[in-house]
C-alpha cells in the first residue's frame, strides 16, 4: 500500500515537473524542475530496488548534468523570451501532435496491460546491486562497455577539436622542456681568474 | 577467444584509431598527412580483411555482433568509400588550413561505428554503433569551426541527431519492454510466439524513424540540405556515401530479421519513407542553386529509390538494394571528387552556375560529371540504369507496381535538375576557369566515371559480383 | 557481288565525301564519288545485259530488316528486267550528272557536300528500284525525298531555294501518306509486304471488301488508289505537281538527275512494279489514265508561256510523266517504261543543255534575256536541237522505230491509247486525244525554247554576251553521251521494250497488250508477226501519222511566232491576254492552294498550336506539371526554413503520422 502510494506520488511529481520544464518561463526554473524530475525518477528506481542506479542518477544527472545546464543558462545571455516567441504560433499544432502521440502511447500502454502480464524479474537480494552490475558488466556486456567507452572518447575528441585553440606567442609552461633540461643546458661554468674581473 | 577472429577488422580499426590518436598527440611535424595516409591504409586493410576473412560466419561477443556475408559485403564498400573520402579530403583540408590529424581519427571511429551498425545483432549494439558514428560525424560536420555555416551545420545535425537518438532509444525501450530481450533473434522468436502487439509495432516504427533520420529519408530529411551545404565539402561527400549505406543496411537487417514476421507493418513504414523521399528529393532539388544542396536532395531521392526494393521484402529486393547502393556509392564519390575540383584562384566555389562552360575549360571533369549526372538519371549505357533496374524490378515482382510507377515519375522530375547541370556545363558561357586539381581528385573522378560506364563493370555485374551480392542478400534469410 | 557493288558503291561514295569531305578535300571527294558512280554505271550495263538480254533474274537477301510477328521485311535486291532498266537509267544519268557537275559547280565552295548528296540520292534511288518488298521501297522512296529536299535547298542561303525545298518536301509528304496507307492496307489485306507474296495473292483477294467508317471499298482498288497517291506526289501529277517547277531552284544538275530522269519517274516505276494490283483494279487504272492524260495536257499548256528556261523543261517533264502514267493506266506498262527510259536520256540532255546555257550566261535563266547565242555555244546548240527533236518525237511514221528516242516511245504510247480507245475505253479515248494535243504543244514550246534561247538578237546585257563561252569538256562529254542516247536509244531498244522480243521483260511486266500493239503495227506495215494477228485491226494511217503531223505543226507555229520578223521581240514586249495570264500563272493553282489549303491548314495549325498545344497540352501537360513541381519546390524550400525547431517539429509530426498509419492495421 505504501509502495503503491509512493509510486503514484513520485510518478505524478515526475510528470508534472517534466511538464513544467517545458512550460515555465524562466529558464532557471526549468532547470530546477528538471532536477525535481531526476529526483523523482531516482525515487522510482529505489522503489524497484535499484538503489545503485538511483544514486548514479542523482550523482551524474543532478550533480553534473543539471548543474552544467544551470551554468550554461546563467552564463550565456540567451534571450529565452525571444526564442519562445514563435511558441504560441505553433502551440495548436504542437498540441494536436502531442495529443496524437499521447493517444498512440496510451494504446501501446493498454496493449501492455491487456496482453499477458509478464512476471517481473525479481531480485533475489543475496548480492548487492553493485556486485550484480559488476558481474555482468565485465563479462556479458564487456563489448558494450568498451564500445560505450569509445563513444565517450569520440565525444571527447570532438569537444577538444572544436574548442581547443593553440595560440602562438603565448609563453606557457612546457613541462617536457622543463624536465628535459640537463645540467649542460642550464649551467655554464666560467673560470674567472681572481682579481681580473669579468670584463 | 575464437570469436575475436571474426571481429579482427573492427579491432583493427579501434586499435589503430587509438594508436593514431596517441601518435597525433606527439608533436611530430606533418603528423596530419602521415596520420591520414596511415588511416587510408588501415581503411583499405579493413575492407580487405572484412571481406577476405569472411569464409567464416558467426557471432561475436555473446551474440552482440553477427558476421555474415551481408555484413562483409557492406563493410567492404563502407571501408573503401571512407578511404576514398579521406583521400579526397587531403587536398581540401590542406588548402583550407583545416588539416588536423583528428579528422582521420574521427573517420576511423565513424567507420568503426558503421561497422558495428552493420554487424549489430542486438539493439544495444545497434544503438552504440549509431551513436559512435553519429558523434564522429557531428564533429566532422563542424570541423571548420571558424566558419559560421559549418558550426551551424554541426549544431543542427547534433540537435536533430539527438532527437533521432531519442526516437531510437524510445523504440528500443518499447521493444525491450514488450519482448523482454535485446537480441535480434530473440525478438523475432518473441514476436513469432506472442503475435502482433501494439508495443512492438510502435517500437519498430520509432526505431525505423530514428534510422530514417540517418539515411535522411523524408520526413526526417530536414537536416540534410543545411548540413550538406554547411559542412566542409569532403565531409559532405563522406556523409552522402558510407553512413547512408551503413544505415540502410541496418534497416534492412532489422526488417528482415527481428521484424521479419510483421512484414505488413514495416512495409508501410518503408513505403511511406520511400515515396516521400523520392518526391521531396526530386521536387526540392528543382530550385537549388548550390551544388552541394542539390546533391543533398539527390541523396534524399536516391535513398527513396533504395527503399523501394526493400519494401518488396524479398531476397531479390535485398539484392536490388545492395546493387543500387553500391552503384550510388561509386557515383557519389565521383561527384564529390568533381565538386572538390571546383576551385578557382580565390577558393572553392559551389554554385551550379560556377560550372557553366567548363566543357571548354575543364573538359575531363565535364565529361566525368556528365557521366555521373546521366548515371544518376538512370540513362541506359551507364551503371545507374542497372541500379534502378535491379532496384525496381523486385518491387514489380512483389506486386508493388504502383510504387515503381511513382518512383519512375520521381525519376523523371529528378532528371530535370541533373540535366540542368549538364546543360550548364556544356552550353552556358564559361565564367571562370578552375585551377588544376591535384591528381587524387581527378583520378578518383575519372575512375568512378569509368566504373559507371558499365563496360568496365561487366565482370562485376556479371557472375562474380552477382554471386557476392546474392550471397550477401541470402545471408539475411 | 555485282548487284551489291552497283547499289552500295554510291553509298560508299556518299559516306566518304559527306563525312570525310573536309578532311580529304574537294577534288578527292569529287573524284571518289564520280569514280564510284562510273563504276556503278558500267556494272549496271553489265547487269542489264545479263538480266534483260540474258534473261537471268535474281533475288538476293542482304540483311534482316524487320521481323515483328507476321511482319517481315528484309533488305534485298530484286533483280529483274524492270530493275535492270532502272539501274541503267539511274546510274548512267547519275554518273553523267556527277561528271557534269565538275564543270557546272566549279565555283561553288561546298562541292563535297553536293557530291555526297548526289551519291546519297543515287543510293536511295537504287534501294527503291531494287526493293523486293514495300517497306524497303518505302525506305528508298523517303530516301530520295530527303536527298531531293537537301539538293533543292542546296543553296540554302537563297530564301526561294529554301521555300522550294520545303514545298517539295511537304507536297511529297501528302503523297507519302497515301503510299504509307497503301502499304499498311497491303499488310492488312495480304499479311505480307513482299512483292511476290502480295502479287500472287492479288487474284484470290479480288473481291475483298474493306469497310472503313461505314463506307465499303474494294480492297484492291483501295490499295491501288493509295499507292497511286504516293506516285502522284513523287511524280508530280496534277494536284500534287506544284512542287516540281519550284524545285528548279536547285542546281541544274540536280534538276536533270532528280527532277527529270530518275526520282520523278519513281511513281511510274511503282505502278509498273505493282502491275498485278493495277490489272485487278480497273477503276483506279481508268483514273490513272485520265489523270495522266490531263496532266500531260495541263502541263503542256503551262509550258507554252513560261519564260524561265528551266521551268519550261520542268513543265515538259511533268507533261511527259503524264504520258507515262496514262500509258500505265491503259495497261501498256512496257510503253510507260520505254518512255521512262528514253525520256531519261533526252530530258536529262535538255536539262544539262539548259544548264550549259545558264552556265555560259552567268546564271541567267530568263529566256527573254537570251537569244542569238548559238554561235557562242555551238555544241550546246547542237545537242539541244537533238534533245528537242527527240522530245517532239521526230521520226518516220509507220516504221515504229526509225526516229529519235522520243518518237519511238511516245508514238508507242499514243498508239496504245488508240488501242484502248478502240477497245471501248472512254478514258483511253480521252488519253489519246489529250496525248495528240499535248504533242502539238510540246513541239511548240520546245521549239519556242530553242528559238528564244539561241536565235534572234541577244536581249540581255551586252556584257553577259561578251563573257559567254562554251562549257568545259566535263560538261560537254555528258551532253554528248546523252545526245547519243537521245538519238539511238529509241531505235535500238524499240523492239525489246515494245514487243518483249527475246522474252525481254521476263515476268517483270505483262505482255498481252504489247502483243496486240505489235500485231497492229505489223499489220499496218503489211506484215504479220504471228498467225493470230489476222483477227486484229491494224492502226489506221492517221493514227500513225497524227503525232508526227502535230509535231511538225507545232514547229511551224513556233517558227512563225518567234522567228518570223523578229517575233520574239514583239512577243516579249506584248501584253498578254487573259488566256496568256491564266497560263502564265499556271492556271492559278498555286494561288488556289494558297487561298484554300495552305491558309486553312495554317489556320488549323494555329488553332492546334495556340489552343491545343499551348493552351491545353502544354498548360496542363509538361508546363503544368513543371509549374506544379516548381511551386511545390518553392513551398518545400519555405518549409526548409533553417530553424531547428521547425525541423524537429516536422520529424515529430512524421513519427506521429507513421505510427498512426501503422497502428491502424494493428487495431490497438
Amino acid at each position: 500500500m505504501l509502495v503503491a502510494i509512493s509510486f503514484y506520488l513520485l510518478a505524478f511529481v515526475a510528470i508534472a515537473s517534466a511538464f513544467m520544464v517545458v512550460a515555465s518561463r524562466n529558464p532557471v526554473h526549468s532547470v530546477m524542475f528538471l532536477i525535481v524530475t531526476f529526483f523523482s525518477a531516482a525515487g522510482l528506481f529505489i522503489l524497484m530496488g535499484a538503489e545503485f542506479l538511483a544514486l548514479l542518477l542523482v550523482m551524474v544527472y543532478v550533480g553534473a548534468v543539471a548543474v552544467l545546464f544551470l551554468f550554461v543558462v546563467m552564463m550565456l545571455d540567451v534571450d529565452f523570451v525571444e526564442l519562445k516567441q514563435g511558441f504560441l504560433q505553433y502551440l495548436p499544432f504542437g498540441f494536436v501532435v502531442a495529443l496524437i502521440l499521447l493517444a498512440e502511447m496510451i494504446m501501446v500502454g493498454a496493449a501492455y496491460f491487456t496482453g499477458e502480464t509478464k512476471a517481473l524479474a525479481t531480485y533475489s537480494g543475496e548480492k548487492s546491486n553493485l556486485e550484480r552490475f559488476g558481474e555482468v558488466l565485465y563479462t556479458d556486456y564487456a563489448f558494450f562497455f568498451e564500445a560505450a567507452g569509445l563513444v565517450l572518447l569520440v565525444a571527447m575528441i570532438g569537444a577538444i577539436v572544436l574548442t581547443l585553440r593553440e595560440r602562438d606567442g603565448v609563453r606557457k609552461q612546457d613541462i617536457t622542456k622543463q624536465v628535459g633540461r640537463t645540467r649542460e643546458t642550464a649551467i655554464e661554468m666560467v673560470d674567472i681568474e681572481s682579481g681580473q674581473g669579468v670584463g | 577467444m575464437p570469436n575475436l577472429y571474426l571481429v579482427i577488422p573492427e579491432i583493427l580499426l579501434a586499435v589503430s584509431a587509438s594508436l593514431l590518436l596517441g601518435f597525433g598527440v606527439s608533436k611530430t611535424k606533418n603528423r596530419a598527412p602521415i596520420v591520414r595516409l596511415i588511416a587510408i591504409a588501415v581503411l583499405v586493410l579493413y575492407s580487405v580483411l572484412s571481406f577476405l576473412l569472411g569464409s567464416q560466419d558467426g557471432e561475436a561477443f555473446k551474440g552482440a555482433l553477427i558476421i555474415d556475408g551481408y555484413a562483409r559485403y557492406v563493410k567492404f564498400f563502407i571501408g573503401m568509400a571512407a578511404a576514398a573520402g579521406l583521400l579526397l579530403a587531403g587536398d581540401y583540408l590542406e588548402r583550407e588550413k583545416l588539416d588536423k590529424y583528428e579528422f582521420s581519427v574521427l573517420t576511423l571511429y565513424a567507420v568503426l561505428g558503421m561497422s558495428i551498425m552493420v554487424s549489430a545483432n542486438n539493439l544495444l549494439a545497434l544503438y552504440i554503433g549509431v551513436e559512435m558514428q553519429a558523434l564522429a560525424l557531428y564533429v566532422m560536420a563542424a570541423f571548420n569551426r571558424d566558419s559560421l555555416r559549418a558550426s551551424e551545420a554541426g549544431l543542427k545535425y547534433f540537435v536533430l541527431g539527438a532527437l533521432s537518438s531519442g526516437l531510437l532509444l524510445y523504440g528500443i525501450s518499447l521493444i525491450y519492454g514488450f519482448t523482454g530481450t535485446l537480441n535480434f533473434e530473440a525478438v523475432a522468436t518473441s514476436i513469432q510466439s506472442n503475435g502482433l502487439s501494439a508495443g512492438v509495432v510502435a517500437g519498430m516504427v520509432f526505431l525505423l524513424c530514428g534510422l530514417g533520420f540517418k539515411i535522411s529519408a523524408a520526413p526526417f530529411h530536414m537536416w540534410t540540405p543545411d548540413v550538406y551545404e554547411g559542412s566542409p565539402t569532403p565531409v559532405t561527400g563522406f556523409f552522402a556515401g558510407a553512413p547512408k549505406f551503413a544505415a540502410i543496411a541496418l534497416i534492412a537487417r532489422l526488417v528482415m530479421g527481428p521484424f521479419g514476421d510483421i512484414t505488413d507493418q514495416w512495409q508501410q513504414v518503408i513505403i511511406v519513407l520511400a515515396v516521400m523521399s523520392m518526391f521531396i528529393g526530386a521536387i526540392g532539388a528543382l530550385r537549388q542553386t548550390n551544388i552541394k544542396r542539390l546533391m543533398a536532395y539527390s541523396s534524399i531521392a536516391n535513398m527513396g529509390y533504395a527503399l523501394v526494393p526493400l519494401a518488396a521484402g524479398t531476397v531479390s529486393g535485398l539484392r536490388g538494394m545492395l546493387i543500387f547502393m553500391t552503384i550510388y556509392l561509386i557515383t557519389v564519390i565521383g561527384v564529390f571528387a568533381c565538386i572538390l575540383q571546383m576551385r578557382i584562384r580565390d577558393g572553392m566555389v559551389e554554385r551550379i552556375s560556377d560550372l557553366s562552360g567548363i566543357s571548354k575549360t575543364n573538359r575531363g571533369m565535364a565529361i566525368a560529371m556528365t557521366a555521373f549526372m546521366l548515371s544518376l538519371m538512370g540513362i541506359p549505357p551507364l551503371l545507374g540504369f542497372f541500379g534502378k533496374l535491379f532496384a525496381f524490378y523486385p518491387a514489380v515482382q512483389s506486386g508493388l507496381t504502383w510504387l515503381v510507377v511513382l518512383a519512375l515519375i520521381a525519376s523523371v522530375i529528378g532528371a530535370f535538375y541533373y540535366l540542368r547541370v549538364i546543360k550548364t556545363m556544356w552550353f552556358d558561357e564559361s565564367e571562370h576557369e578552375f585551377i588544376n586539381p591535384v591528381r587524387a581528385l581527378s583520378w578518383t573522378s575519372a575512375i568512378s566515371a569509368l566504373l559507371l560506364i558499365g563496360f568496365v563493370m561487366i565482370p562485376f555485374v556479371a557472375r562474380t559480383g552477382q554471386d557476392w551480392i546474392s550471397i550477401a542478400a541470402t545471408s539475411l534469410f | 557481288m555485282l548487284y551489291q557493288a552497283i547499289v552500295f558503291l554510291p553509298l560508299l561514295g556518299a559516306l566518304i565525301a559527306g563525312l570525310g569531305g573536309r578532311k580529304i578535300g574537294e577534288k578527292p571527294s569529287m573524284a571518289i564519288t564520280t569514280g564510284l558512280l562510273m563504276v556503278s554505271a558500267i556494272l549496271s550495263w553489265v547487269a542489264f545485259s545479263k538480266v534483260a538480254l540474258g534473261g537471268h533474274t535474281e533475288e538476293i537477301e542482304l540483311f534482316r530488316f524487320m521481323d515483328v510477328g507476321g511482319f517481315k521485311a528484309n533488305w534485298a535486291l530484286k533483280i529483274d528486267t524492270l530493275t535492270a532498266v532502272m539501274l541503267v537509267v539511274v546510274n548512267t544519268v547519275s554518273a553523267l550528272v556527277h561528271l557534269y557537275s565538275w564543270g557546272y559547280m566549279d565555283e561553288d565552295p561546298h562541292k563535297p557536300r553536293f557530291f555526297a548528296y548526289l551519291s546519297l540520292f543515287t543510293f536511295a534511288m537504287l534501294m527503291l528500284v531494287t526493293a523486293n518488298n514495300f517497306i524497303q521501297m518505302f525506305f528508298g522512296w523517303e530516301g530520295v525525298g530527303l536527298a531531293s529536299y537537301l539538293l533543292i535547298g542546296f543553296w540554302y542561303k537563297k530564301p526561294s531555294a529554301n521555300a522550294a525545298a520545303i514545298k517539295a518536301f511537304v507536297t511529297n509528304r501528302v503523297g507519302d501518306v497515301g503510299l504509307a496507307l497503301g502499304v499498311m492496307t497491303i499488310f492488312l489485306v495480304f499479311g505480307s509486304v513482299n512483292f511476290d507474296t502480295v502479287f500472287s495473292a492479288v487474284h484470290d483477294n479480288q473481291d475483298r471488301i474493306l469497310s472503313f467508317l461505314g463506307m465499303e471499298f474494294n480492297a484492291i482498288e483501295l490499295i491501288a488508289f493509295l499507292l497511286f497517291v504516293g506516285a502522284m506526289g513523287k511524280s508530280a501529277q496534277f494536284i500534287l505537281h506544284v512542287w516540281l517547277p519550284d524545285a528548279m531552284e536547285g542546281p541544274t544538275p540536280v534538276s536533270a538527275l532528280i527532277h527529270a530522269a530518275t526520282m520523278v519517274t519513281a511513281g511510274v516505276f511503282l505502278v509498273c512494279r505493282a502491275y498485278p494490283i493495277y490489272e485487278a483494279a480497273p477503276v483506279t487504272s481508268g483514273f490513272i489514265t485520265v489523270l495522266g492524260a490531263f496532266t500531260a495536257f495541263f502541263a503542256a499548256t503551262v509550258g507554252l508561256v513560261q519564260n524561265d528556261i528551266k521551268r519550261v523543261i520542268a513543265y515538259s517533264t511533268c507533261s511527259q510523266l503524264g504520258y507515262m502514267f496514262f500509258a500505265a493506266g491503259i495497261g501498256a506498262y512496257n510503253a510507260a517504261m520505254f518512255h521512262l527510259f528514253t525520256h531519261a536520256f533526252f530530258k536529262a540532255l535538255l536539262f544539262l543543255g539548259a544548264g550549259s546555257v545558264i552556265h555560259a550566261l552567268h546564271h541567267e535563266q530568263d529566256m527573254r534575256k537570251m537569244g542569238g547565242i548559238w554561235k557562242v555555244v555551238p555544241v550546246t546548240y547542237i545537242v539541244m536541237i537533238i534533245g528537242t527533236l527527240a522530245i517532239t518525237g521526230v521520226g518516220i511514221p509507220g516504221t515504229g522505230n526509225i526516229g529519235f528516242a522520243g518518237f519511238a516511245s511516245k508514238d508507242l504510247i499514243i498508239e496504245s491509247a488508240y488501242d484502248a480507245a478502240h477497245g471501248g475505253s472512254a478514258a483511253g479515248a480521252f488519253a489519246f486525244w489529250a496525248g495528240i494535243v499535248a504533242a502539238l504543244m510540246t513541239s511548240f514550246y520546245s521549239w519556242r525554247l530553242i528559238f528564244m534561247t539561241f536565235h534572234g538578237k541577244h536581249r540581255g546585257e551586252k556584257k553577259v554576251l561578251d563573257h559567254a563561252h562554251e562549257s568545259p569538256l566535263t560538261m560537254l562529254i555528258p551532253l554528248g553521251v546523252l545526245a547519243f542516247g537521245a538519238l539511238f536509244a529509241g531505235m535500238f531498244f524499240y523492239k525489246k521494250f515494245a514487243y518483249g522480243v527475246n522474252d525481254f521483260w521476263g515476268h517483270a511486266l505483262p505482255m498481252q497488250h504489247a502483243q496486240i500493239a505489235a500485231d497492229n503495227l505489223y499489220a499496218a506495215a503489211g506484215t504479220t508477226m504471228s498467225d493470230e494477228a489476222a483477227g486484229h485491226h491494224s492502226y489506221p494511217a492517221w493514227v500513225l501519222w497524227a503525232p508526227f503531223i502535230v509535231s511538225a505543226l507545232g514547229f511551224v507555229i513556233a517558227w512563225f511566232t518567234y522567228m518570223y520578223k523578229n517575233g520574239v521581240e514583239k512577243r516579249v514586249n506584248a501584253e498578254g491576254g487573259p488566256l496568256y495570264n491564266f497560263l502564265l500563272n499556271k492556271w492559278y493553282i498555286d494561288e488556289l492552294y494558297d487561298a484554300t489549303i495552305v491558309r486553312a491548314t495554317r489556320w488549323l495549325g494555329d488553332v492546334f498550336w495556340k489552343v491545343g498545344d499551348i493552351g491545353i497540352i502544354d498548360r496542363f501537360g509538361p508546363n503544368g506539371v513543371a509549374a506544379a513541381a516548381m511551386s511545390i519546390g518553392k513551398r518545400l524550400s519555405k518549409i526548409q526554413s533553417g530553424y531547428l525547431y521547425h525541423y524537429a517539429f516536422i520529424m515529430l509530426i512524421g513519427v506521429a503520422a507513421i505510427i498512426a498509419l501503422v497502428m491502424r492495421t494493428v487495431g490497438g
